[in-house]
This record gives structure tokens, sequence and C-alpha cells, in this order.
């Protein structure tokens, strides 16, 4: 068969056309970052014309919001809480999953639903009871109020699953050799979950990070405030300072992209854990 | 398996130790909220004095506060707002993007529209407010080819909501094209070919065989937009704050103002209560839903 010119003209205009929705989607996507990005670099105060000539561009808002009070606290905060967070989240999860999937125990699967039930009760509704109860232990405005929240159940379900596909072989050869339930833990089992474990670090090192109505609620303190709430504040503090604002937006930005440049693929599973098998 | 289950008392107790601290953070937590917003619901509570019990006083209260009703109409204005629009988009980016998986373009669309998730709200919500307020040119006049202001946007009452809504579906977009293209890539390529064979245009084969396929996906990925946009707090409190005059307060903002602001705890823990059977009733709906799929199949 003979292709027309007719056929190869329609083809090719389809390619253009998939290719230009192609590049629509992908400025869409981005376009709100690169003017994140160029404006930070600017010097001037307030200049909305996007003009970036590259002798314009300049350090100046880094310097000035690292120089601002508290800031490195603010960066502190942030990561401090994250890291730790993810440590506490992976490592009771896991504890509790391993349990769940691999003990015999009076209760094991009526706990199990009585805590997997707690998934469905959404973060933003329970803000204020949870509020009052930080309040009522004495834990307003300190690292523990921000950390132990974060873990859920959802943490647990996921270890749960991941450790029930570990072949029990494994787990008896191991016992024979007498090892203690919590040294088949970190030698058999947590080797074979890594990947779980990992999802389930990305997803906790986002949520924890990008969160902002808790700590909105718990960190009154200037001391305690995390770079999101840096973020938010500075709209009335520095109205007119738009670069400096996006200076701001540029740090609490590059961590998580950072990371999801590295490893998309993990990122996009992780994130999309609770959507996958929620 | 009877390795550890001798009579020691040791080896009985250990999966309890495993399982403590977990449980300790949820009931305290999780439970200790829910209980406590049910009961203090129910008081008159402004956090410095005792909550004193008054029945279903905060209830009947809010039938005739015109701005809990304004509230509850824009949560549910918001979710009808963007679970169509964003499900009808992803669905189609996913099938588009699939389609193009193979090509340079395609995979860098694929990467790039997972960036806005990874996003903090609050970076969204601050830099999608300057990018509408910004004045700048090539924003204005691309607005400006649909008649559109953008710096009246999020300060018109008429519009605030909208972009809101906006803001968060462009935000969230990429989340659900990674749940519908795992969806469209685990149906098996014979079934298009032999649509193809039976001589089966693109359309016909997406609705014969794409939709019905990916229906339990699309279910899926409709309730999980429902309950996010019905919590919906921190894009709204950098883009508008709430504003103007209340035309983008949800039930989420309403009750945070009343309780930190207002100093009301037990009226704003009735408000979110609310939302609460709300978003319970929408995931009880998804439980029934997904059974009857689950049948079906």
């Amino acid at each position: 068969m003979m292709k027309t010119d007719m056929q190869i003209l329609k083809k090719g205009a389809g390619r253009v056309a998939s290719s230009l929705l192609l590049i629509g989607i992908i400025i869409a996507s981005i376009f709100p970052f690169l003017y994140m990005f160029l404006m930070s670099f600017k010097s001037t105060i307030n200049a909305h014309d996007l003009d970036f000539s590259l002798e314009k561009l300049s350090l100046m808002q880094y310097q000035k919001i690292f120089a601002m009070d508290h800031f490195g606290r603010y960066i502190f905060n942030s990561v401090f809480v994250a890291a730790a967070g993810v440590i506490l989240t992976v490592g009771v999860c896991s504890l509790a999953g391993y349990a769940f999937a691999k003990m015999d125990f009076k209760g094991n699967d009526k706990i199990f639903l009585f805590l997997v039930m707690t998934m469905v009760v959404p973060s933003e509704v329970i803000i204020i009871p949870l509020f009052l109860i930080t309040k009522g232990l004495g834990w307003l405005n300190t690292y523990r109020a921000l950390i132990l929240p974060l873990p859920t159940a959802f943490g647990v379900f996921i270890m749960r699953q991941a450790i029930l596909d570990v072949p029990q072989d494994l787990i008896d050869a191991a016992k024979i050799d007498g090892c203690g339930n919590l040294k088949i833990f970190f030698k058999v089992v947590l080797p074979l979950v890594k990947s779980s474990m990992l999802a389930l670090s990305i997803f906790t090192f986002v949520g924890a990070w990008n969160n902002f109505l808790w700590p909105l609620v718990a960190s009154t303190k200037t001391e305690m405030k995390t770079l999101p709430l840096a973020l938010s504040m500075m709209k009335t503090q520095f109205n007119t300072d738009v670069g400096l604002t996006m200076a701001c937006a540029v740090i609490n930005f590059l961590p998580p992209f950072i990371f999801y440049v590295f490893i998309q693929g993990r990122f996009k599973e992780g994130m999309t854990l609770s959507g996958m098998k929620g | 398996m009877a390795g550890g289950k001798k009579k020691y008392g040791a080896a009985k107790v250990a999966p309890y130790c495993y399982i403590a601290p977990i449980t300790l953070i949820l009931v305290t937590f999780v439970i200790g909220s829910v209980a406590g917003s049910i009961i203090l619901g129910f008081t008159k509570y402004n956090i410095m004095t005792e909550p004193v019990f008054q029945g279903l006083k905060n209830y009947s209260k809010l039938m005739s506060d015109s701005k809990f009703i304004k509230a509850l109409k824009n949560t549910l204005e918001l979710m009808v707002l963007i679970v169509p629009l964003q499900t009808i988009f992803s669905v189609a980016i996913s099938v588009f993007l699939a389609a193009n998986r193979k090509r340079l373009l395609g995979r860098l669309a694929n990467s790039v529209i997972f960036i806005p998730v990874i996003c903090a709200p609050a970076v969204a919500g601050v830099v999608w407010r300057e990018l509408l307020n910004g004045k700048i040119a090539v924003v204005e006049r691309s607005f400006g080819l649909f008649g559109i202001d953008p710096s009246m946007l999020l300060g018109s009452a008429k519009t605030a909501l909208i972009t809101v809504g906006m803001v968060a579906i462009w935000k969230w977009m990429g989340y659900y094209v990674v749940i519908y293209t795992s969806g469209l890539l685990s149906i098996p390529d014979t079934y298009y070919e032999a649509a193809k064979v039976d001589g089966a245009g693109r359309l016909r084969c997406f609705l014969s065989i794409t939709l019905p396929l990916l229906k339990p996906t699309i279910i899926l990925g409709v309730f999980l937009s429902m309950t996010t946009s019905l919590q919906c707090f921190d894009l709204i409190f950098n883009l508008t704050g709430g504003g103007p005059n209340n035309a983008s307060t949800t039930l989420v903002v309403y009750a945070y103002s009343k309780c930190f602001s207002a100093g009301t705890a037990g009226y704003a823990m009735a408000i979110s209560n609310v939302l609460f059977l709300v978003i319970l009733a929408v995931a009880l709906l998804q439980r029934d839903l997904m059974k009857r799929e689950a049948s079906e199949i």
C-alpha cells in the first residue's frame, strides 16, 4: 500500500499537535516554579517585569533571608521534625507490622482492625481536640508535639502487608538458629522489606515537611515554627518584597524536589501509597 | 510457629510490646481526639475556663449561623467544582501521556506533572497568589485571552472559591495521573489489538475497553478527590485566608477561626464534627460502591 501525501501530512500534523499539547502540560506544571526561582534571584524589590538578563540576577534575597531572625531555626525545625518523624514512623510501624504479620497472639486481628479503623479519621478534622490534648500534656511549642502525632495506622497497614510476604521458613530457620524475635526482626525481616520502608519514609517525609495546619496550631512561639509557617507569615510582614518571599518558597520547595529528581519512581510510589492501597 | 509459644510469660507479652508504641500514639492522638471532639461538641468551652455541658445547643446554633451555612455551602461547592474536573482532566491526561509514553516529551511531561504534588500546599498557595497578583505581563496576557484580569481572581467574592479550586486541581493533577496511569497500564494490550482487528476506532476503544476497565480506579480516584477537597485548608489559608468576606471560607477554615480567633473551642468542635459526618458518609458510600464493584467482577 502506498501512503498518499495526505496521510503523511495528517500523521505529521497529529504529531505536531500532540507535541504542542505535551509542551503545554509541561509549561503548566512548571511555570509557577520557574517564576518562583527567577523572582528569588532578583534584587530589585517588587519588580514584576520578567527581565532576567544575567547581570540583574543576584543572591541578595538569599543573603537577606538567612540574615533574618530565626530563619536558621526554622530550617532546623523543619529538618529535625521531618527526620525524627520518619525514624519514629518507620520504627513503630514496622515493629507493629511485624507483630501483626508474623506473631500469634490473642486479639491480633481485632487490635489490627481497631487500629486500621483510625485511618478514616481525617487529620484536619481533629486539629482542635488534638491541640487541646497537646495543651493538656503541656506539650505546646515542643518538638514532641510536632513529631509524635505523625505515625498513622496507614504505616502499620503498609508494613504488615510487606512483612506478610516474608517467607515463614526464613523466620523459622532463624528461630532454630536461636535468634530471638528482635534479632529476627532486624536481621531477617527488615532487610527484606526495604522498599516498603523507603516508600513509607518518603510518604512520611513529604507529609511532615509540607505539614501546615498542625504546626500552625501547635507552634505558637516564633522559635518553634517550621518553614511553611515562616513562608506563610512573610506575606503579612514583608508584603512588598516578592523576591524575599520567593526565596523562602524556594528553600521550602527544594528538599522534596531534589529527592524527587533522584528517586522519581520511588517517590511517586511512596506519595500515592494511600491512593493505591487504602 | 510453636517455637516462640512456650509457656514463658515473656514470649506471650512480647507481641504486645511490639504493637504498644503505635497503639499508644493512635489511642492518645486519634481516638482521644475523636472522643474529645464528640464530648466537647456538647459543651460551651473557651479553653480558658472549664467546659460546661449544654446539650445540643452548639448544633442548634449552627442551624441559624449564616456564616456556618455559608462555610458548609462553600465546602460542598468546592468539592463539586474540583472532583469532576479533576477526574476528567486527569483521566484524559493519563490516556494522552500513556499513548505518548515512549516519546521524550511524553516522559518529561510525565515527570514534571508530579512536581506540584510534592511541593507544600503553602508554597503552591503563596506562589500562585503572587503569580496572580503580580502584574506580570505574560500572565496578564494569557489570562486576557479569556477576558480575565488575573489580579481580580482572588480578590473578588465571585471568583475566589473557583480560583482556589483551580489551584487545587493543578496541585493534585499529577497525583491522580499516577493513579490512573497505573490503572491504564494494567489493561492488557491484547484487548486493544483485538479491537483494532475488529476495526474499532480510538474513541470506540476508549469507551468500550479503557473506561469500563478503569472504572474501579476511577471510583477510588473520585472518592480520594472528594475527601481531599472537603478537607482543603492550607491552600485556602495561603491564597485567600478565607476571604474576601468569607467567600472562600470552608468548614475547616471556619472551625479554625472559631477556635483560634474567636476562642469558642466547643462550638468549633461542633463544626468539625459536622464535617466529620460528611466525610464519614462519603467513606461509607465509597465502601459500598467498591464492594458492589468487586462483586460484579
